[in-house]
């Protein structure tokens, strides 16, 4: 009587080429997945991709597009990885960004009539503090508290998209705006025109400020978390919160600076959708961008390291990209967030290999037969 | 059980063990740790697979893929760490065992009879009260109970008296003969020799994940007992020569702390440690060593008293303060505590120390800290891997040295060090006090927590024994018995 | 008295709070099974679109189309949930990361969207819906009367539910054992319980009951399709388990005290009242958080709190 058994044993000697060949692994088995659902759903998967392919990356214009829409995602993913990766499992970055872009408003319009070189610098600085402090709630109350950040920062994406609605639509803030048209249909001021984030032109591609600064924040972030004393606290108390106590590090206070780090990130990311994006703050479009959430499935798909999130925003860029540009009769609607979905069910069903193998055998006294995968 | 053969990666547990128990019989499982006691149980408990072999219960074979198909052959385990739900009851926890439970549970009942059980195994124990209200003998008496509704005829305890005073032992043996008596069949895994004498009728040695004999203790001597665990001639360590003694390092004076359930962990504690001394703290785990040593360390902050280090105040509550001030500490869980498991070893040698030569400004200097891992490795001869790999791969005894080579680099004026050798194998043990020899003789102050007697009675100066969190007593290492300190351990002044 | 506003916010409490209450029972048996999962937004936007769908194409009367439909929720939120269970249980994935991943695969821009529009479901209100009874004939009775008696067949249902569970859970031999799954694992598993199935069927039911209450939106309370209809229920029903420190009866009040902040606002516009409605409706968010963080001490940790395995997975053989 043999009864085959299948168990999964943790690896202890990691082969070198299983972080690249699974990743990549995982990507053709999403994508096998996701032709098979549009195969059932009647559209032909080949000519879909291609399609998306080109309205992302390749079509006039595409790659302009795909750095607007990759540039919020690489600040959000950015902030996602930071906390994320202390197993700091930050969902606020929704919030953050709102009260960042409502910093960046604010100072935009407090300042009209200065030059740039003013106004940019503190929109982002501006934006950054707000969403450093909108973060820090969870930050202290995990911190101090040992209140779950999950939840915490959840509830609080929805108390900034209420502060965003009134201040928008139902009060008469200083951000609103306040003239006849502004009475009728609520909207936010105008920034001034100095509050706009230059560009750069690389040949035909139109390079937003903001996904300068963004690579930036990743380079930071990199050097910070590799090669600092902070880096390597954050890293012990990502392990083992009691190691990090016993070694005498201040957990308490790296948690809520984690968390304010990331809620900043964030916020730089608000401040960069009111500069270069849309120069006003738009309560509407904001929420309707789910860019928190995105952000923490780029995090997650470039497993939390700074310079692949920003790399994978861009590639979640072209996919949102060529979502909005192919929307019609004929393109799916819904099918850009399936298409994360599978993508990231797939990488996280990959991560199972990486870290064990799984053994296949046959009971009883014939010994064992492995069978690795 | 026949034959089994059970490989870990990096090592076999088992080699082509066979081991047999008779009704009626107490059979102990001698062996030091390592030697693959406890992965044989867990074989024959259905948590591990064995790669080859065959086990037979009543003369019929069986295949055991889940602890599930265990209990249904009868076979039923007391683990060293238990396996109980804490927030439940212990009716809770027996209903959870046994298999004759109906759907619909009636409370009640269910509470009736674990009284019932409990008196006709004479342990007495609340049946409402939660798992994490009891003490760890009462939990163990849980543990037992357990066992015995699943319906199990072989009862397995692994080192059950590790937690218990020598008097609460004894207790526990005249149960088991009790049960033997009744027909069930008892293993008792032990390391003790002392153990295997009093209680067990027939014992097998297994040493190296080899089985080495089986023979009847009454036909066998201690001393041929321990030669076959270890495989050598044994003799028993040297007791340490008392060394210099200088001024006193480490003071700590009416300490009181809360333990984590809310109950004083510490009495108004008051001891003192000398340069070069050894003080040891004696005591059945869960009367307040851990919070003392976690107190001394700033990881627990106290509720009254003072610390004292070279004469100056030591913060309270506050790590950093006592790693400044000299102490160093080699804490009783090394793989959660002592170190971050998943970082290398290199990092976990700069663990504390990340802030001093191997940093500049808020820069780490990666290449020094590699350095310096290396040399550390090779001076106190760490194996299993290189600085760069995770150090959950280290084995315990390897573990233990890195983080002793850590404490000890840090030129540490008091040394607290709790159940240094717990989990150990000879070999590792002797190594392990070598270095705390060392550390006395150069002078550091060493506060050794032990439950083993044993170890303090080889190594220490003097001997406190705590008992419900206060010292009850203080004795000459070098004079003292037994007996005497297992008196006091058991609350007897 | 019936029309004055208090009656009128009880029995919009109870409406409004029915999806809440599957959706945060659902949550619970699978939290007490030691399972975070947080793709219930997901999974309740399934229920909704799949119920909405069969509602519009299958033959038949109103009390034909309409437990099928619900029945088809509940499949397709189980479904969702039998792919987390893969996931979480047998991958062993980050159960947050997973959580989410179903959300967004299945939620406002996902699946639920992809269906609704291929389907063209927003172009019609539902062919039948859950109307208010008058059970028992008590319509009339002062304030119990629209509150408990005028209330739609799904509102009973859920009282049922959470009946069902708590006895489940406290007074059943299954229920104990997930419990104990929930707390520890290893401690249930040494006890032959078999961690890994309780753990699917309990994610699996949990995705069901959210596929019912997502069902409640577009069959009851707004009886059409519109995309993203849930607008958050799922995720306060996560906080509403912990608000409810993992009890079914906390979870009633809870879901009502909730579903009432949620419909003030609507009823205190439609009378004309100015207070800008985002305090009203920022409440149960806040509250959720001062609660949790009242939950998260460390002595009511222990009693009240959330099982102590929650979020982690389970190997028996971890080295």
């Amino acid at each position: 009587m043999t009864r085959p058994s299948v168990r999964i044993e943790r690896r202890l000697v990691q082969r070198r080429w299983l972080p690249v060949a699974v990743p990549i692994g995982s990507l053709i088995v999403a994508f096998l997945a996701i032709a098979v659902v549009l195969l059932v759903t009647g559209h032909a998967p080949l000519p879909t991709f291609r399609r998306l392919f080109d309205a992302a990356f390749v079509a006039d214009g595409a790659l302009t597009n795909t750095l607007i829409s990759a540039t919020p995602l690489a600040f959000t993913g950015l902030a996602a990885a930071v906390a994320f990766r202390m197993r700091l499992f930050n969902i606020g970055a929704e919030g953050q960004l709102y009260f960042g872009a409502i910093g960046a408003a604010g100072i935009a319009l407090l300042l009209a009539g200065q030059s740039a070189w003013l106004i940019i610098p503190a929109m982002i600085v501006a934006g950054a503090a707000l969403g450093a402090a909108w973060g820090a709630i969870p930050g202290v109350l995990r911190a101090f508290a040992h209140t779950n950040e999950i939840i915490t920062s959840l509830m609080l994406n929805y108390v900034a998209a209420l502060v965003l609605n009134y201040l928008i639509f139902d009060s008469l803030s200083y951000w609103r705006d306040t003239s006849a048209t502004g009475q009728l249909f609520p909207q936010g001021k105008t920034l001034p025109d100095a509050a706009t984030w230059p560009t750069f032109t690389l040949g035909s591609v139109t390079v937003p400020f903001g996904f300068v600064v963004a690579i930036v924040v990743a380079a930071v972030v990199w050097v910070l978390y590799t090669r600092t004393r902070f880096g390597f606290e954050t890293q012990v108390i990502g392990d083992s919160p009691r190691a990090a106590r016993y070694a005498g590090m201040r957990t308490r206070r790296k948690i809520v600076a984690v968390l304010c780090l990331s809620g900043a990130i964030a916020g730089i990311g608000g401040a960069s959708q009111d500069g270069d994006f849309r120069h006003v703050l738009d309560a509407r479009g904001l929420q309707q961008a789910n860019y928190g959430y995105t952000g923490i499935v780029v995090a997650a798909l470039a497993r939390y390291n700074p310079f692949a999130t920003v790399l994978v925003a861009f590639l979640l860029g072209g996919l949102e990209n060529a979502g909005y540009t192919l929307q019609g009769a004929d393109f799916p609607s819904g099918l850009v967030g399936m298409m994360q979905g599978i993508i990231l069910f797939a990488m996280l069903g990959g991560e199972l290999l990486v870290r064990y193998r799984v053994v296949i055998e046959r009971s009883g006294s014939v010994g064992a037969a492995e069978a690795t995968t | 059980m026949r034959g089994v053969t059970k490989r870990f990666p990096g090592v076999v547990a088992n080699d082509d063990v066979s081991f047999e128990v008779a009704r009626g019989e107490v059979h102990a499982l001698l062996g030091e740790n390592g030697a693959g006691k406890t992965t044989l149980m867990n074989v024959l408990t259905g948590l591990y697979r064995p790669d080859e072999g065959k086990i037979e219960v009543g003369g019929r074979p069986v295949e055991l893929h889940s602890p599930r198909d265990a209990i249904a052959a009868g076979i039923g385990m007391v683990h060293q760490h238990f396996r109980l739900v804490e927030t439940l009851t212990v009716a809770e926890n027996i209903a959870l065992a046994d298999r004759q439970a109906p759907f619909l549970l009636r409370g009640r009942e269910a509470e009736r009879q674990v009284e019932l059980t409990a008196e006709a195994l004479h342990m007495p124990v609340d049946p409402g009260a939660k798992i994490w209200q009891l003490s760890v003998g009462e939990q163990q008496r849980v543990e037992i109970m357990k066992a015995v509704r699943s319906g199990s005829r072989v009862l397995i305890l692994d080192e059950p008296t590790a937690v218990l005073t020598p008097q609460e032992a004894q207790a526990l043996f005249r149960t088991l003969r009790v049960m033997a008596a009744e027909g069930h069949s008892v293993v008792v895994i032990t390391h003790k020799l002392h153990e295997v004498m009093e209680v067990a009728d027939r014992v097998t040695v297994l040493r190296g994940g080899r089985s080495i004999a089986t023979v009847r203790t009454s036909e066998v001597t201690r001393n041929e007992l321990a030669s076959l665990m270890v495989g050598r001639d044994v003799e028993p360590e040297r007791r340490r020569e008392p060394g210099e003694i200088g001024e006193v390092v480490l003071e700590a004076r009416g300490l009181s702390a809360r333990g984590d359930r809310g109950v004083d962990a510490l009495r108004d504690v008051s001891f003192s440690v000398r340069a070069g001394e050894v003080l040891g703290v004696a005591g059945v785990a869960g009367n307040g060593q851990r919070e003392l040593a976690e107190v001394l360390t700033g990881l627990r902050p106290a509720s009254a008293g003072v610390v004292e280090v070279d004469g100056k105040r030591l913060r309270d509550g506050d790590p950093r303060a006592a790693i400044r001030a000299g102490v160093a500490h080699v804490p009783e869980d090394r793989l959660r505590t002592g170190v971050a498991p998943s970082l290398s070893i290199a990092s976990n040698v700069v663990l504390k120390s990340y802030r001093g030569e191997v940093s500049r400004g808020p820069f780490l200097l990666l290449r020094r800290i590699a350095a310096r891992a290396a040399e550390l490795i090779r001076r106190y001869d760490v194996r299993g891997a290189g600085p760069h790999a995770p150090a959950r791969l280290l084995s315990g005894g390897n573990l233990q040295k890195v983080v002793l080579a850590r404490e000890f680099s840090s030129r540490p004026k008091a040394l607290v060090v709790a159940a240094p050798t717990r989990g150990l194998d000879v070999g590792a043990i002797e190594t392990v006090h070598g270095y705390l020899r060392d550390a006395a003789a150069e002078g550091v102050a060493v506060l050794l927590v032990s439950e083993d007697l044993d170890e303090l009675l080889t190594l220490a100066d003097r001997i406190v024994v705590m008992y419900e969190g206060a010292i009850v007593g203080e004795v000459d290492a070098r004079a003292a018995s037994v007996e005497e300190i297992g008196l006091l351990m058991a609350g007897v002044a | 008295m019936n029309d004055g506003i208090v009656v009128v916010v009880l029995a919009a409490a109870v409406a409004y709070g029915t999806p809440l209450l599957f959706a945060a029972l659902g949550e619970l048996l699978a939290e007490r099974s030691g399972v975070l999962n947080l793709g219930v937004e997901g999974m309740m936007l399934m229920g909704a679109v799949i119920g909405f769908l069969c509602v519009q194409h299958v033959g038949g009367s109103a009390g034909v189309a309409l437990p099928i439909a619900v029945g088809a929720a509940a499949v397709a939120g189980g479904g969702c949930a039998l792919i987390l269970a893969f996931l979480v249980v047998t991958l062993r994935a980050n159960q947050i990361v997973s959580g989410l991943a179903l959300t967004i695969f299945a939620g406002a821009a996902g699946l639920s969207s992809y269906i609704g529009n291929d389907f063209e479901l927003a172009d019609d209100p539902a062919r039948f819906s859950f109307e208010p009874l008058n059970a028992l004939g008590l319509g009339d009775l002062p304030v119990l009367g629209p509150v408990v008696f005028e209330q739609t067949w799904l509102v009973y249902a859920s009282w049922l539910a959470v009946a069902a569970v708590a006895f489940y859970l406290w007074r059943t031999r299954p229920g104990l054992n997930v419990r104990a799954v929930g707390e520890s694992p290893a401690a249930a598993d040494a006890m032959g319980i078999d961690v890994t199935r309780y753990r699917y069927l309990h994610t699996v039911a949990g995705g069901a009951l959210a596929g019912i209450g997502g069902a409640c939106f577009s069959l009851a309370l707004t009886p059409q399709w519109v995309d993203g209809l849930t607008a958050g229920a799922g995720w306060i029903a996560i906080a509403l388990v912990i608000f409810a420190f993992w009890r079914p009866d906390l979870c009633l009040v809870g879901a009502y005290v909730f579903g009432g902040l949620s419909a003030l606002p609507l009823i205190l516009q439609a009378r004309g009242v100015t207070i800008a409605p985002q305090l009203f409706q920022a409440l149960p968010y806040v509250m959720t958080i001062l609660v949790l963080v009242l939950v998260s001490t460390g002595t009511a940790r222990r009693r009240l709190g959330a099982p102590a395995a929650l979020g982690i997975p389970y190997v028996r053989e971890e080295r």
